[in-house]
Order: structure tokens, then sequence, then C-alpha cells
């Protein structure tokens, strides 16, 4: 593991570039820092957000330094693994057909591709129950559309740089659309209205 | 119960917001949290207890039973049964009374606290209305005719005759100078450019951010990655029109935010109005930690004033 990095953003949050961010965020959860109110994780980043009145950025920096120390990366049996169903298909994916010739492979090679990954949450965000998915291959990365579309139907899988992921509800979206699943991402009758969790793991299951 | 009359141009439940941005949810809450304080102390609830966030137009309600109504942040007209209706103090209401909020020439936002407490959808520990996930407070949208809310009843008490000091409230008169701290992302150019311009609030100003009308040279990175935003922070777009992040904001974001407002006048941010004229004054972190702790102590002051009197 790299040295962590620190940096304030303003007088109540700090931000730890760490590969350990994930397993910060969790170690944050499951024993909470008086003054510290939330962390949010993203790519090897974690900010934390504080009250500055009750803490201040360098204490917090010492507390997060030695908190990190005694972290290791979780091994990944720790973590669930989400299958989600997928249809596959031009009415659904209007951008299938373009995805499957940008990576030379037949549709239903492009679809067996994609279903043959385990993918990764790396962190949520964006809108809620949003998860940036990673592990995608350099070879299944899309570049992302040059103009947004003004709304991407939810449920909507899609592709965008690094990325993968799924559109919880209408958003604009520069993503490349290849399917659609009927699973929820953030639905408030439910105990647990977000159903992953960053360190899940998520694989693609086509429909047939 | 109160009755919504007319809805005003966007009246909204909100509370002191969630804490979950880490499942992409913003946090919400009252835009002016200085003004949700004091309105909450002076009709005896807890500081974090929903009520309703008036915006440059404010609602016409009729109140089915007696509570305390009090109305803090920007100096809105208002009435009650067509009598004047006074800001910063709790005012006793009769079932039937209608209580009539027109417009403000100043600021943009303010807090009206219940007796009790406004009910609402409660999302992970908050009543708070997200607009745009349409979800929180009532039905996840803005107030609108016909509308019945509900506040927790409590026992009837004795308004106190005090109002709140015009020290405590929110700076509202433009132009604004904002106090800001200077991020890693600020380059000596874009810090330059972003501190000796005289910027004006536009026409886009919601619960999510302020846009500003004039522009800066900014830098453009397409493969910049997300990450996590910050309450107050200032992010700068390809077309170099800079926006600050109000409590509805998305939790992540791509572009670049050079600058972060200080925790002192994030109440500030929430009574920016289309046409102000706002400038960016860099200040010391040590800077925003005496303004903060000064700022908190006469809150604290008055919230513990108040709570003496209610013998809470």
């Amino acid at each position: 593991m790299s040295a962590p990095t620190f940096m304030l953003l303003g007088d109540a949050a700090l931000t730890v570039s760490t590969s350990l961010a994930r397993e910060l965020h969790a170690d944050l959860r499951v024993r909470p820092l008086p003054g510290v109110h939330e962390s949010v994780p993203a790519l090897n980043l974690l900010t934390v957000l504080f009250d500055p009145l009750t803490l201040d950025g360098s204490t917090l920096e010492d507390t997060l330094r030695s908190r990190l120390a005694g972290l290791h990366v979780h091994a990944p049996t720790e973590s669930r693994t989400l299958v989600i169903p997928v249809s596959f298909g031009e009415d659904v994916g209007p951008d299938l057909a373009w995805c499957a010739a940008h990576t030379q492979r037949s549709e239903a090679a492009f679809i067996a591709a994609l279903c043959d990954l385990t993918l990764e949450v790396a962190f949520l965000g964006f809108t809620p129950g949003f998860a940036f998915l990673t592990g995608l291959p350099a070879g299944l990365q899309m570049p992302r559309l040059d103009a947004p579309r003004e709304r991407v139907p939810p449920g909507s899988v899609a592709l965008g740089g690094p990325w993968a992921g799924v559109y919880p509800r209408a958003t604009p979206g520069g993503w490349r659309i290849v399917g659609h699943t009927a699973m929820e991402f953030f639905d408030l009758s439910r105990p647990e209205p977000v159903p992953w969790q960053p360190g899940d793991r998520v694989r693609f299951e086509a429909l047939t | 119960m109160i009755e919504v009359l007319a809805a005003g141009l966007q009246t909204t439940v909100q509370d002191a917001g969630r804490r979950v941005r880490a499942l992409g949810v913003p946090a919400g809450g009252a835009a002016d949290p200085g003004a949700r304080r004091l309105a909450n102390a002076l009709v005896g609830n807890a500081a974090g207890a929903a009520g309703l966030e008036l915006t440059l137009g404010g609602p016409t309600l009729r109140l089915h039973a007696d509570t305390l109504l009090s109305v803090c942040g920007a100096p809105f007209d208002a009435t009650l049964d067509g009598h004047p209706f006074p800001l910063w103090r709790a005012v006793p209401v009769r079932a039937g009374q209608t209580l009539t909020v027109a417009g403000t020439p100043l600021g943009a936002r303010a807090f009206l606290a219940v007796r009790g407490g406004v009910g609402g959808q409660e999302v992970f520990g908050s009543v708070s209305t997200d607009l745009r996930g349409a979800f929180g407070g009532q039905g996840g949208r803005a107030l609108r005719r016909g509308d019945r809310l509900t506040w927790t009843p409590r026992p009837p008490a004795q308004p106190p005759r005090a109002f709140i000091d015009t020290d405590l409230r929110t700076t509202l008169s433009a132009p604004h100078v904002l106090h800001v701290l200077p991020t890693p992302d600020a380059t000596p150019d874009t810090l330059a450019a972003l501190l000796g311009t005289a910027f004006t609030v536009s026409a886009q100003a919601d619960r999510m951010g302020v846009r500003l009308r004039e522009s800066v040279p900014a830098p453009h990175d397409p493969a910049r990655v997300s990450v996590p935003n910050v309450p107050g922070m200032i992010q700068l777009p390809p077309d170099g029109r800079p926006i600050l992040l109000l409590p509805d904001a998305g939790t992540h974001g791509g572009y670049p935010t050079p600058l972060a407002v200080v925790s002192a006048d994030l109440p500030r941010l929430g009574q920016l109005r289309p046409g102000d004229t706002v400038t960016f004054r860099a200040v010391t972190l040590d800077w925003a930690r005496v303004a903060l702790h000064a700022q908190e102590r006469g809150l604290r002051q008055a919230e513990a004033a108040l709570r003496l009197w209610y013998g809470r």
C-alpha cells in the first residue's frame, strides 16, 4: 500500500487518497469517530465530513493515519455478489450494435463477454442508488457519447469510460446503453432501499 | 392541521437533512440552517425539527388548531388574518386563522417553524424534501394548493416576548462577500480570476446550486473522474461560470472545485437571490475557525435562553 495523502476541502472536509478508501469507510461506520458526520467514498479516495467546531483537520488526519495503519485490503470472499438480470437488444439497448461493432464482436459475443465479467461496486454517487462499477477490461471500455442524452430510461444498463452502471431513475446521461434491467436500485419501500455497497461483486445475466 | 390555500413559489418541508451521501443521496435540509435553528428555538422545538422553507414568494396557510409559529430568514411580508405578522419571534395562532406570506425585497428564503414540528415522509432519518429525487416531505415535491400538513402536537406554551437579535440573523444584503478557502484544484490563474471578479447571481439558482453569470478561464479535463462534493464548494464547469453548491447538489462531481465557502458563510448561500452581486475573499483556516465559533456562540446563547423559557 502506498502512503495515504490528505487534503483539506474547506474547513469541514478532509479527503484521503488511499487504496484502502473503502476499508476506511467501512471502519468509520463500525467504529464512528466523535465529530465525524459521514464519509463518502470515490475511486481510491474517501472524503470525510466533520464538525469544525469540535474537530480540526490535522487532528483528524492523525487519527485517520493510525486507523489506516491497522487496515488490510478486504478479500473478495468477504463481499456479496449481486446478479443483475439484463435484457439485451436494440429496443432497450440503443447503443448495443455500436458497442459490439466498436469491439469487433457480434452482438451475441459482446453480450457473452460482458456477462462473463465479475464487476465490482467502486462507489455510489451521481444520483441515489447509482453505482460506479469497475472491472471492465480495456477492450470493453466504451467512449462516452459526445453529447449526453437528455433522458436515459430507468433501468438502463450502460457503459462509459472505465465504468459500467445502471441508471436507477430517468436522468440525463452520456454513457452507452446496451440493455435494461427491471431490478430496482433505489426503492424506498424496502428496508434497505439501495441493494449494493462499495466492495460488492456484480454480474450481469442475459435474459433470453 | 395546516391547509395550503396557496402554495407560494417553492415551499418545501425541510429539516436538518440526511447523512447518506455514500449511497448517492444528497444531504438536503434547510438552505439557511441558521434561520432553521432560530425559528425552531423560538417555538420550543429541537434545532433539527422539520418546518417549511419558503422561497421568494410565500404560501397562504390556514391553521386548523391553535399553535405557535415563527418565521426567520429573508424579510418576507406576512400577515395573519390581514394584520402584520412579525418575523423573528414566536407568534400564537388560533384555529381558523390564515397566514399569508407574500414576497421579500431581500434574500431568497425563510424557515417557518410550527411548535411540535411539521410531519412528512421520512427517508434515511430526515423528512427533508428532495425535489430532484422526488422523495421526502410532502410526496417528494413542493407544496400544492389543497395539501394538508400535520404537526406533532405539543402542550400549549406561552410564547417568549423576545425578538431574535439582528446580529444573529443571516446577512442578506448584496454585495455579498463570501469567505473562501482555496482547494488543491485552485491554480494561481483560476484563483486570481475568481478572487478578482465581481459576479452576479444568475436566474439558475435553486436548492441544488447557484450559478453565477460571469465566466473566468476554466481548465477542461474530460478524463477527470468523479469525486465527492462538499457543501459550499464552488464548481468550475468548462464554460467558466462558477456554481455554488447548495444542500441538494449531487454527491459527486467531475468538475474542478477550486474554492470552498467557509462553514460560517454557508447559511448565506441559501439567501443568494438572482441579480445579487457576489465576490470571494480568501481567508485562512484560522479566520474560518474564529468566525464559525463566534457565530455558533451567538446561536447557542439564543437557543439556550429559549430552551430555558420553554423549560426544556
